[in-house]
């Protein structure tokens, strides 16, 4: 059964469909909670908060406005986004500043989240943006980080962030419309 | 874009769209640039594009989730009421993003202790905290503050001479405490918050209490050390939740809790 036919299911309060729905997406939405907060535990943590606020809230789900998978890990993404903030926002300035003077150069995380990546189609169309345009969605999608810290650590106006993101989105439309 | 957003610097919405598919908007612009999207259906038909273009990022990341999961979830499942599906008339016509600006809701399970809302168990430790709070305030009062210290006074006395009063407390990973003295029989709290200092700016620190298929209803907002007091508490109350908001305060919440403590351990939660 299809994703969407289920999440309906389960706004009606079925179980079972929520049991097939777990199947279908417990594995994306881990794997991309832990993309993007890296600590195991933790990861498990918002994973479990996620799936378990699928249950409550399918009823919000409205098929007219998008597919069930893109809202499923649409939520996961924002879960996952806002843990790894309040995270981060918990670091006191001191050792942030001291963690910032260790960091690796900014394009050397770029690569390594794009080293990792499971499906080479994403990997193979992410190489096809230019580097600012692939290291302004990947710090912004897997590492959480907001426009303007992207600008920060890059030196680049938010304008050019902001540009290169929507261009990097629609670029990887280009090339993934045809492998999806 | 409005002139009021060209006077304050403000970018012109539109262009956020992108930053917006991909979560990289903080709090202030996310919620801004939601207030407009609910306007602007050019807006809402790019940004849904978008996000279905990040989701594609999403795809590859996925691995088998750890096998514990499942039984917690489906168990939890069991027990958990579901929200009623929006009455279709209200139903702003959004993407499925705006759906993430709620506040967290409150948290099911705590099977292990959590890194930033760690609750610490024992009711004289929270009550010591109340009490602590409410003899800090005595100095350099005049006499209309005093008569309102009394009145507050009376009515947390109120609130401990309840037979089924009990404490609780939590705080956070920075060393900010929340506590709360409540009777679910009388439907009141005392509330105290410490450790948090002023909020920069012109805000104020906002408590909020949530409920099943509700709305976060606002308590009130925190003077300093002061406790609040709060009344008409419903006894399916799940938790109070912390907010920073604009001065004056919000109709629902506008940030992310700065703390979170669940009233199930008072005799809410029914």
């Amino acid at each position: 059964m299809e994703a969407d036919e289920l999440l309906l299911r389960v706004a009606g309060g079925d179980q079972r469909a929520f049991e097939d729905l777990y199947a279908l997406v417990s594995g994306p939405v881990f794997g991309l909670v832990k993309r993007v907060v890296r600590d195991p535990a933790q990861s498990e943590e918002v994973a479990q908060e996620v799936l378990l606020e699928l249950w409550r809230s399918a009823g919000r789900f409205d098929p007219r406005r998008g597919s069930a998978l893109a809202w499923v890990l649409t939520l996961a993404h924002r879960r996952a986004v806002d843990r790894v903030r309040s995270a981060r926002a918990a670091v006191d300035r001191e050792q942030r500043e001291a963690l910032r003077a260790q960091a690796p150069a900014f394009d050397q995380v770029a690569e390594e989240v794009e080293a990792g990546l499971e499906r080479e189609w994403v990997r193979r169309c992410l190489h096809r943006l230019t580097a600012l345009q692939r290291q302004s969605v990947t710090l912004a999608y897997y590492e959480g980080y907001t426009y303007r810290e992207v600008a920060e650590r890059l030196s680049l106006p938010l304008g050019t962030v902001k540009t290169r993101m929507r261009d990097g989105l629609t670029r990887l439309r280009d090339c993934l419309g045809g492998a999806a | 874009m409005s002139v009021l957003d060209r006077l304050l610097g403000r970018e012109d919405p539109h262009s956020l769209a992108a930053p917006y598919a991909l979560d990289a908007l903080g709090p202030g612009e996310r919620h801004r640039f939601e207030r407009h999207l609910a306007r602007c259906g050019r807006c809402a038909a790019e940004v849904r594009a978008l996000a279905e273009d990040a989701v594609r990022l999403a795809w590859s990341a996925a691995e088998p989730a750890p096998p514990g999961l499942r039984d917690r979830v489906l168990s939890a499942v069991r027990t958990t009421p579901q929200e009623p599906a929006p009455a279709a008339a209200h139903a702003p016509r959004l993407p499925p993003h705006v759906w993430g600006t709620r506040p967290p809701p409150a948290r099911a399970r705590r099977s292990r202790p959590r890194p930033l809302f760690v609750p610490f168990a024992t009711a004289t430790a929270a009550a010591a905290l109340v009490v602590a709070a409410l003899f800090a305030v005595q100095a350099d009062r005049t006499r209309d503050e005093l008569a309102v210290e009394r009145d507050r006074a009376r009515e947390i006395a109120h609130v401990l001479a309840a037979g089924d009063a009990r404490a609780a407390s939590g705080r956070d990973g920075r060393g900010g405490t929340i506590g709360v003295i409540a009777s679910a029989s009388e439907g009141r709290a005392v509330v105290t918050l410490r450790g948090y200092g002023e909020p920069p700016g012109e805000r104020v620190h906002q408590l909020w209490v949530m409920r099943p298929h509700a709305q976060p209803r606002s308590l009130g907002l925190f003077d300093g050390d002061t406790p609040l007091v709060a009344s008409d508490l419903d006894r399916a109350a799940t938790s109070l939740a912390v907010t920073i908001e604009p001065d004056g305060g919000s109709d629902r919440p506008t940030t992310k809790p700065v703390v979170q403590l669940a009233l199930k351990s008072v005799g809410f939660g029914e």
